[in-house]
């Protein structure tokens, strides 16, 4: 018997048994929406996540201090602590900074390319540092130079910005002179209480503190200019392997200082970073669960109803089997069975699929499926029915012709 | 106790329409033991189920125990069913999850009688058809014969007025069917009406009264006046 | 007869067990995963203090940058204007507070000094927001004038300090200052934090209280979110309180339409008021807003929970199409079986309830398997959420139970009302000839 000639009987038959195919098909659908979708919020979360600050961040940790009592000499301290981070075997450099990139926290100004000129201000991030930032955080400059440490000027909160240098990345770069970004060397930008800073370098990458947000994402500006509040992050750049070891020792050099102070928020780029994408991890991996679960409940209900569907035609399969059917094409019948409401299942999952995935961008702006995604998702659906069913129909394929002629079961 | 008159049932597919009893009529007395006969697709099962309430018939009379039921709900026939009429089947249809006693106490829980009055009734049943000592076994643990007279256990034991068998011994080997005959002939002494289908010609010829179906019609209805002619 | 009914139900169990454990873990995982992602959105997009959320207003005025009017104005006050709103002529509970954060300074030396999260605000705080007291009170208007160093301390901060005991009246050295503690909290950790969200609206409460007028007055480490939006006329302090840098949350609560309806007006004057110095140029048409519309309006429930939630009820709907087919076939299978039952005396009813029951009964097994995996699911979230957040709430409580064990059999017996059906109307005929 050819499969073409059964299709036809095959699909006569599931006609009869409506609510059946109806039920194992709707099963198969709404899986393959939410499989579809949730793979596609996945893939969309872990690009997010992946995506690299511009650093070298396998290498690199930070760690705050944090000093109190009248007789903490904060600037003082600052050379002192940096000074002996630096002169440590195993690490290539290190620098003060306002703000770790994909850290969570720090700040942003508006910048502007005249003074005054507030009705066109471009965001970014701003990061305060010394002279080290660049090398320490193992930035490409692909114009221009950064700043040695005569730019640097440390200042306390009540005193105006003093420092008149800032290196930019390219992306604030090109949003702020539109198709002449790299020729942004040598201008001059305004921050929003109207200081002007000359641009000497621009950097291929340095994302904000929150590149999680669709905010500022990679415009950042790096300004020589170190605050003097109390509190100092030193961003530690470490020979490959080493960051474990070096991360310890300096916590526990700092604390050793006799200083009135408190050094907190020891992290590597590492840890910082997986802290701001939990959300999105715990996402993805709830989103996984999902899935495995919606397979093996569909999967499952397909063995039920096949188990079923298969007792109660034992007697027909007898007779097919009496009536010269082979093994194997006992087992082909089933499968082509189930194939064709899959099948069914899964025409329908398509439609259902894109319709919630426009409903979730409608609501939610998650992305767009990507066109393959259907095809492959009708593909294993089809897949785990057909792994379904085999079981049940080879199990079936065995039963013996007599049981067509036996009276009862 | 049993009356049918001009009983027509038809079956429709939305081919042909065919007519599985045609102006059939019946009268069966108190106390009678009925042997019908016919060949298969005849309409006697139909017959059955028609008497037994099971199903319904398109026109007609029907007078069981001089109440007419024709136009009675689903309610008030199963009340009639549980409380009149006793069931027996060619494959005993015991449930294979309820032990004897059990299986034996379906009917009773739908008549809602308490507990004890139950254990009683249901007691009593076993031990007529001696099976007392095994009431907590299942019926896979059970022969055929034996299975066949825990369903007439069952049957009886909300005392009905007759009993309704269909083919009871045909799933048996000859020496128990003799034996479950000879307890239907018991039954039937003592006073329950009993109307039996079979195949078996000389179940039929022996029985008190014989009624023959073909093509849904009564073909023949003998009455034996001296049973247990030589076959 | 419903006792004989769960007999029957459990003997049936029995004769299926792989089909019926199939339905009960189907509907276990379904109600489970929905009610999981249901307790997440019942109190993420819940209310945080349902007994005044109507009556406690947050303000929004007409804040931005002019030049650039699609700027969306930033949710909490300039100190200029939360001063003003605090000494407006009303008698109403309100209440300017913002975080610092500052070293504490243990007296007890086997302590090292360590730094925390506070809240400096207004007298009215606790009040307001039914902030719940182990020990002493909250302090007074006249602390909030004359910028007393009282402190409340949360009950975790209590007992790393004091082992937990009754600290009022003891000195706590925090921020350089010694403060005395007049106050000790039990436990307080709204969810959504209603009063300050543009802070994370799920992150943990401020270990230490104290009189708001000494953040400004004493120059504390402000901390949380400051935005600006004009230049300062120089780095002064003084230029920067006077400054138009938002960083204060301020609530007043308004218990009637009237006082709502004053306090309206009173705002209107007091934009129109500044506006005509040159402030607020953008016009806000809204400026109160109750808990309920403020934590809609700052977006406090994460899409996450309620992409999950959709998710999670398209995992119930396959849990319980799952369901209908195998009871189907469980019921279908049973054909013969309630064939007898009706020639033995079964009316309709009688049976369509045998079977109700019985997959109401595989529902509540199912409830009960799907409490376990509600909580091993909220365990799993907690996990995934980490300790920055605000996770006490994250369980099951006796409502939830109830909910959950409610929700497994009704959907049960909602998938078990077409099998039943059909099952039931059979005619009886068919199923007694040979099978």
């Amino acid at each position: 018997m050819s499969i073409s000639l059964e299709v036809g009987p095959i699909f006569r038959t599931q006609l009869r048994n409506k609510l059946g195919v109806i039920l194992i098909a709707l099963q198969i659908a709404f899986t393959m929406t939410v499989m579809v979708n949730a793979v596609d919020i996945i893939q969309d979360r872990n690009a997010k996540m992946a995506s690299p600050t511009g650093l070298d961040e396998a290498n690199i940790f930070h760690i705050s201090s944090f000093g109190f009592g009248e007789s903490f000499n904060e600037s003082t301290v600052q050379d002192e602590d940096i000074n002996m981070i630096r002169a440590l075997p195993g690490v290539i450099d290190a620098a003060i900074v306002s703000a770790v990139p994909a850290g969570g926290s720090g700040s942003s100004d508006a910048f502007m390319s005249e003074p005054d000129q507030r009705e066109f201000t471009t965001n970014a991030a701003v990061y305060r540092v010394d002279e080290h930032a660049v090398t320490t955080m193992g930035l490409k400059l692909v114009a221009g130079e950064t700043f040695g440490a005569e730019q640097v000027r440390k200042r306390s909160n009540s005193e105006a910005l003093g420092a008149d240098q800032v290196v930019v990345s390219l992306a604030f770069a090109q949003e702020m002179f539109p198709g002449a970004a790299l020729e942004a060397v040598g201008k001059t930008i305004y921050d929003y209480e109207n200081h002007g800073l000359r641009v000497i370098g621009i950097v291929e990458k340095l994302q904000s503190p929150w590149p999680n947000s669709d905010w500022i994402v990679e415009r950042s500006v790096l300004i020589p200019d170190i605050i003097i509040d109390g509190n100092t992050t030193y961003l530690v750049r470490t020979e490959h392997g080493q960051r474990d070891d070096i991360m310890l020792e300096v916590e526990e050099r700092l604390a050793a200082s006799a200083h009135e102070r408190i050094v907190r928020n020891n992290l590597s780029m590492t840890q910082s970073r997986a802290e701001l994408y939990r959300l999105d991890g715990a996402m993805g991996k709830i989103l996984y669960v999902v899935i495995a679960t919606l397979m093996f409940i569909t999967a499952m209900g397909i063995v039920g109803l096949s188990v079923f569907g298969i007792n109660k035609r034992q007697r027909q399969i007898g007779t097919r089997r009496a009536l010269g059917a082979t093994r194997a094409g006992i087992l082909r019948y089933l499968l082509l069975e189930n194939f064709l409401v899959s099948g069914t299942g899964v025409l329908l999952g398509a439609v259902l699929s894109i319709v919630f995935n426009m409903f979730l961008v409608q609501m939610f702006d998650t992305p767009k499926l990507d066109w393959y995604f259907i095809p492959i998702g009708m593909l294993v659906l089809i897949l785990l029915g057909q792994l379904s069913v085999l079981g049940p129909a080879r199990s079936a394929s065995y039963a013996s012709p007599a049981q067509a002629i036996s009276p009862s079961h | 106790m049993l009356q049918m008159r001009n009983i027509n049932k038809r079956f429709k597919t939305s081919f042909v329409q065919t007519y599985a009893l045609q102006d059939f009529s019946l009268h069966v007395r108190e106390g009678e033991f009925v042997t019908v006969t016919g060949p298969s697709g005849c309409g006697k099962t139909t017959f059955l189920n028609i008497a037994g309430l099971l199903e319904t018939f398109d026109s007609g009379a029907y007078l069981l125990d001089g109440q007419d039921v024709s136009h009675l709900s689903d309610f008030e026939r199963a009340k009639l069913r549980n409380q009149k009429i006793g069931f027996i089947f060619q494959s005993f249809n015991l449930m294979p999850d309820l032990d004897l006693f059990d299986n034996v106490d379906v009917p009773l829980r739908y008549r809602g009688l308490g507990a004890s009055a139950r254990k009683e009734k249901i007691e009593k049943a076993l031990d007529a058809v001696g099976l007392l000592a095994r009431k907590n076994h299942l019926p896979s643990q059970l022969s055929g014969g034996q299975q066949q007279r825990v369903a007439i256990a069952r049957a009886l034991v909300g005392e009905p007025r007759f009993l309704l068998a269909d083919e009871p011994t045909g799933n048996l080997d000859s020496n128990t069917a003799a034996g479950v005959m000879e307890l239907l002939q018991e039954i039937n002494d003592a006073g329950t009406t009993i109307i039996m289908v079979t195949h078996d010609d000389s179940l039929a010829s022996r029985s008190a009264r014989n009624v023959h179906i073909l093509d849904g019609c009564l073909q023949s209805d003998v009455e034996n006046i001296a049973p247990a002619i030589a076959g | 007869m419903f006792l004989y009914y769960i007999r029957l139900s459990m003997l049936s169990y029995k004769r299926n067990p792989v089909l019926s454990s199939l339905m009960v873990l189907a509907v276990a995982v379904g109600v489970g995963a929905f009610m999981v992602m249901f307790t997440l959105n019942y109190v993420m997009g819940g209310d945080p203090i349902p007994q005044s959320s109507d009556q406690l207003f947050h303000i929004q005025l007409d804040y931005g940058d002019p030049a650039d009017p699609a700027s969306q104005p930033p949710p909490q006050l300039t100190y200029r204007d939360a001063t003003a709103l605090l000494n407006a002529p009303f008698p109403y509970p309100r209440v300017a507070t913002s975080k610092f954060q500052g070293v504490v300074e243990p007296e007890n030396t086997e302590l090292n000094p360590f730094y925390i999260d506070g809240r400096g605000s207004t007298a009215d705080f606790f009040k307001m927001f039914d902030v719940p007291f182990a020990f002493g009170t909250g302090w007074d208007s006249v602390a909030d004038e004359n910028q007393q160093q009282v402190l409340v301390l949360s009950e975790a901060l209590n007992l790393k300090l004091f082992g937990g005991e009754n600290s009022v009246g003891r000195v706590v050295n925090l921020a350089g200052k010694s403060f005395r503690v007049i106050g000790v909290l039990e436990n307080w950790q709204p969810a959504p934090k209603f009063y300050d969200v543009n802070n994370g609206g799920f992150s943990r409460t401020e270990e230490a209280y104290i009189p708001w007028s000494l953040i400004a007055g004493q120059r504390l480490q402000r901390a949380g979110n400051t935005s600006c939006w004009a230049p300062r006329t120089d780095n002064s302090y003084e230029a920067f309180l006077d400054s138009e840098c938002a960083w204060v949350q301020f609530w007043v609560e308004l218990s009637t339409r009237e006082e709502k309806q004053a306090y309206t007006d009173y705002l209107a004057q007091y934009v129109a008021q500044e506006r005509a110095y040159g402030r607020m140029q953008i016009p806000q048409d809204k400026r109160l807003y109750n808990v309920r519309e403020w934590l809609v309006k700052q977006e406090v429930q994460p899409d996450e929970t309620r992409i999950l939630t959709a998710l999670a009820a398209m995992l119930l709907a396959v849990c319980l199409l799952n369901t209908v087919g195998l009871l189907l076939a469980k019921f279908l299978g049973k054909a013969s079986e309630i064939g007898v039952r009706q020639a033995l005396g079964a009316h309709k009813g009688a049976l369509l309830t045998q079977h109700i029951v019985e997959a109401g009964f595989l529902g509540l097994m199912g409830g009960v398997l799907g409490l376990g995996v509600s909580t091993l699911g909220l365990k799993g979230a907690k996990l995934l959420m980490g300790e920055q957040m605000n996770i006490e709430w994250m369980q099951l409580d006796p409502a939830m139970i109830v909910v959950t064990v409610a929700l497994a059999i009704l959907s049960s017996i909602a998938a078990g009302i077409y099998p039943t059906w059909r099952a039931c109307s059979i005619s009886p005929a068919t199923h007694l000839k040979i099978q």
